[in-house]
């Protein structure tokens, strides 16, 4: 045995396990797509369990192609995604360029700013949806009723009054109905994901070469076009860095969606596959299948970009 | 600084208040939730009582009552401690290799690895449900100790193998000159050096297990059952229970939140595998 076959050998406990892992159940799946198989089935019993016999070639793919949820899940997963991104990415440069200069607190503004990420996503959803976005008891409606309640008062007043009683009542939004439920899972996710943006880019700009933006600054540049010229470059990569590591986590969300409305009007890809799950485990794993495809898209991007850097 | 002598008096003053008022928003929704956990149930919802009320500590009082949540604290300390701990065992030795005597095909294992953390859960649903039920390990300790691991097993690797690489080969050289084997070499050289490293890695596992939301919730009832599982059973949309249900939610995330305040730094290595310093 050569000096250095033990320490290489001391990888293989972990590759075997992710081996396993990833292709025990991924084969389970991907054989489960191409055959009929359902959970309960009274008039075809011979269904109920995994069998060749039963194969149905791309029928399941067929199937959850055809089905008017598959494209809608499809579309609510990439507007939720690309929402949470766009307005992650957005809030996230701002309030790193806001907090990177000195200022009295700053310690404790940074913990006060990444506390939201390590919130669990069940409390996370709950917490929202009930005590802050619910229409009637949250704050939402406790704060759109007495917004209501003063503009009534004010219409009796004298002088005023006239001017008051053009104004609308205000009615709040139920954001677990099906036009908004999508916005009330954006809005929670991007508050817990803001941070991490928050916190990539920060640690991205105290490496920024301050003597080039002094030397900027000698040369006459404002601060808009040291940002534009300066710090956005700089924050490119990390930016794309929080783009594609986000889009993996928001493309399999869950929690979020099932708390809200249960997948009342978002549902996403995730969500679909656990409805098909409850009988038909052949759509279920079609629309798996689907998933992957989604995934590996995206983790393509993602891996060439990483992969660049790693051994620097 | 010529950036600072440059910018007018009034910006700072409205930076650092500007800042602070961003901070304070963010950490708004939180601070309400622990606000609310000691309100009864009645005055939570009532406008008249929203910043003035009578503090109580019912609700902490009724928790294990209400919500039997010890029983689910210790089992989601009970799961992410084993898992974090079984993860750690399985991949110091492997970042080691990896860090120490990296192959032509390192890279690619490393990456391969990743690329299994971005496999979509839901895709394997089914097929897990039907192996651990037919395995006999629906509902328990073991398996959801062995899924969490599996889940972290490549972040904590990479996270591993970009602190074990900035320590110097020789350091690690020596220890053979000195006739100590490999497993010595981890346990009396590796593991100290690397321990600050180690730890915070550890901590960030520990995070991730802990709030982990979708086998916990899928693979349990009652017996493994962990604090995700109770919270996202008692969503009370009824908004009748406003004031328990923030008590319990702030036992569940309070211990992590505060936890994590001490591993900011890591987390953005953790999670950018190294690319963003």
């Amino acid at each position: 045995m050569s000096k250095r076959t033990l320490p290489r050998l001391l990888q293989t406990p972990a590759v075997l396990l992710l081996l396993v892992w990833m292709l025990v159940p991924l084969g389970m799946t991907l054989y489960f797509s191409f055959i009929r198989y359902v959970l309960n089935s009274l008039r075809r019993p011979e269904w109920t369990s995994p069998s060749l016999s039963n194969w149905r070639g791309f029928g399941n793919y067929e199937f959850v192609l055809k089905s008017k949820d598959f494209l809608l899940s499809i579309q609510n997963s990439l507007v939720i995604v690309c929402s949470i991104l766009f307005l992650t990415v957005i809030l996230g440069v701002l309030i790193a360029v806001l907090i990177n200069r000195a200022f009295p607190g700053r310690g404790i503004v940074r913990v006060l700013l990444i506390s939201p990420f390590f919130v669990m996503p069940a409390v996370n959803a709950v917490l929202w949806i009930n005590m802050i976005l619910d229409p009637v008891l949250g704050l939402q409606g406790i704060t759109v009723g007495s917004i209501n309640d003063m503009v009534e008062g004010l219409r009796n007043a004298p002088l005023v009054g006239w001017f008051f009683s053009l104004w609308p009542e205000l009615t709040p939004i139920s954001f677990r109905a099906t036009q908004t439920s999508a916005l009330a899972v954006i809005i929670m996710v991007t508050w817990q994901w803001t941070p991490f943006a928050v916190l990539i880019f920060m640690t991205s700009l105290q490496s920024e070469d301050q003597q080039q933006k002094e030397a900027a600054v000698l040369d006459g540049a404002g601060p808009w076009s040291q940002f534009r010229f300066l710090t956005l470059p700089h924050l490119g990569r990390p930016i794309a860095i929080v783009v594609m590591i986000q889009a993996i986590f928001h493309l399999s969300l869950y929690a979020e969606i099932e708390i809200v409305s249960r997948g009342n009007g978002n549902k996403n890809l995730p969500y679909l596959i656990g409805e098909f799950a409850n009988n038909n485990i052949g759509a279920a794993s079609a629309t798996g299948i689907f998933a992957v495809i989604l995934a590996n898209i995206v983790a393509i991007f993602l891996l060439r970009m990483i992969g660049k850097t790693l051994m620097e | 600084m010529a950036i600072v002598a440059q910018s007018s008096k009034l910006s700072n003053v409205l930076w650092p208040v500007l800042a602070w008022i961003v901070g304070l928003l963010f950490f708004f929704p939180i601070f309400w939730m622990v606000l609310t956990s000691f309100k009864t149930d009645a005055d939570a919802v009532k406008s008249e009582y929203l910043l003035w009320f009578t503090p109580t500590l019912e609700n902490y009082l009724n928790m294990t009552e209400n919500y039997d949540y010890w029983r689910f604290a210790r089992n989601s300390v009970i799961t992410s401690v084993f898992a974090t701990i079984f993860t750690l065992v399985v991949s110091i030795p492997a970042a080691y290799a990896m860090a120490f005597n990296p192959t032509k095909r390192t890279k690619d294992v490393l990456m391969w690895m990743l690329s299994t953390k971005m496999l979509p859960a839901a895709a394997v649903l089914y097929p897990m449900t039907f192996l651990t039920k037919s395995l006999g390990l629906f509902d328990t300790h073991f398996m959801i100790i062995l899924v969490l691991s599996l889940i972290n097993l490549p972040i904590v690797i990479w996270m591993l193998f970009t602190y074990f690489k900035e320590i110097p080969k020789d350091i690690i050289e020596a220890g053979k000159m000195d006739g100590v084997d490999t497993l010595g070499e981890i346990k009396e050289i590796l593991i100290p050096l690397a321990w600050g490293g180690i730890a915070s890695t550890a901590l960030l596992c520990f995070i991730f297990c802990w709030n982990e939301a979708y086998w916990t919730v899928r693979l349990t009832t009652t017996d493994a059952a962990t604090l995700s599982k109770l919270i996202e059973g008692n969503r009370a949309p009824e908004g009748l229970f406003f004031g328990r249900l923030s008590a319990v939610s702030t036992a569940a995330v309070g211990p992590i939140v505060v936890l994590g305040w001490f591993c900011q730094k890591q987390l953005v290595q953790g999670l950018t595998f190294g690319a963003v310093k």
